[in-house]
């Protein structure tokens, strides 16, 4: 342990509660915003960062007319909002840096609580691997097969996750009654 | 790559802004034909000399060449068609439904989309009015909703139903030359 937050002075403590608390916040409204624009099963996902036909067109010699029925949720369903290279790009610089800075705050944490060495390594490696994988998915949507759009809904999961058994951990050590050792 | 790197810079320097609904297609749709019970798509995959007629008529140029009514029945009777056009706009896009009545003429305009940026423009012009003013038209009409606006709005609002007159446009130079395929 680099440091103790199980001894920390209480304004230490005050701090990294607020800072989980905002963070909560903000993974909140992300879950929020992750359901209107790209959805949580892999069809959603896949269907917001995977590439459209790169089909090469050609116009037929003379106007052709397909008909087909249709009805009112498939209509819908072309509004699904999509990423396209570009905007991914543009995603990809804004959003990476952010949840590294993110995942350095919450390891920082990490190195406050009473854990194993090895059950450290573990959380702060969930806690970069996670955006890895978030962003490793939409590009592998995109340019490779939609099927890795699992990859991203896992990575959305497992940052959660660290999120969560971090805050935990940390509101249990720093204000629960047990003060025992490594976990 | 060029192009990549024009389209990128190109947005950048456009500064567009997100897009956003102001009203859901299906909503769209269920307002411009109340009565239809069940749709059908029409694709109509343009051949080059269509294309071209198009592109010169309205300047529109239909993604992949290809323009997609929706026809509304009820049982066998057809009770009108809409189609969703998109005009590009330096701010960024805008979606206009268009619907028709079986005559032909239009049965009703609504904006689905717009951006962040030209939201309030376009809330300001379909406040004053700019979408009642497309009824009975009919293709070979001119949709001059702005014109008839001038007075009444100020000059972003007017741009932007300028933007919404091309994509009636549009929709009225597409049924007035390729309906007739769908429904043959």
């Amino acid at each position: 342990m680099v440091y103790d937050l199980r001894h920390a002075d209480v304004r230490v403590k005050w701090l990294v509660t607020c800072l989980l608390a905002t963070f909560g916040i903000a993974y909140g409204f992300g879950g929020w915003m992750v359901g209107l624009y790209a959805g949580f099963t892999p069809k959603s996902v896949a269907t917001t960062y995977g590439e459209a036909e790169m089909a090469m067109h050609m116009p037929p010699e003379s106007t052709v007319v397909v008909q087909h029925p249709v009805t009112i949720g498939e209509m819908a369903e072309e509004d699904h909002h999509t990423v396209d290279l570009n905007l991914l790009v543009q995603d990809t610089h804004v959003h990476v840096p952010m949840y590294g800075v993110i995942a350095a705050a919450l390891s920082v944490v990490v190195l406050g609580l009473a854990l194993s060495s090895k059950a450290a390594l573990a959380l702060v490696t969930l806690l970069f691997a996670a955006p890895w994988l978030d962003f490793a998915g939409m590009w592998l949507t995109k340019l490779a097969s939609p099927g890795f759009a699992v990859v991203t809904l896992a990575g959305g999961w497992a940052m959660g996750v660290g999120y969560l058994v971090v805050t935990v951990v940390a509101l249990w050590q720093m204000w629960g009654r047990a003060k025992g050792g490594a976990v | 790559m060029i192009e990549f790197v024009v389209a990128t810079v190109t947005a950048a320097l456009l500064h567009i802004t997100p897009t956003v609904v102001l009203v859901k297609r299906p909503d769209a749709v269920r307002t411009l034909l109340p009565e239809a019970e069940q749709f059908v798509a029409g694709e109509l995959h343009l051949s080059d000399a269509d294309a071209h007629r198009l592109h010169e008529a309205v300047d529109w140029s239909p993604e992949d060449g290809v323009v997609v009514f929706y026809t509304g029945k009820q049982g066998d009777r057809v009770v009108g068609a809409l189609l969703f056009v998109r005009v590009d706009t330096p701010h960024g896009p805008v979606e206009v439904a268009v619907g028709f009545e079986p005559g032909g003429s239009v049965a009703g305009v609504v904006v689905t989309k717009a951006t962040v940026e030209t939201r309030p423009w376009i809330v300001e012009a379909l406040r004053a009015g700019l979408t009642e003013g497309y009824r009975g038209l009919k293709p070979g009409d001119t949709a001059a909703g702005a014109a008839a606006l001038k007075e009444k709005m100020a000059s972003l609002p007017d741009y932007m139903a300028a933007q919404v007159d091309k994509g009636v446009a549009r929709a009225l130079a597409a049924y007035g030359a390729f309906y007739n395929h769908v429904r043959a």
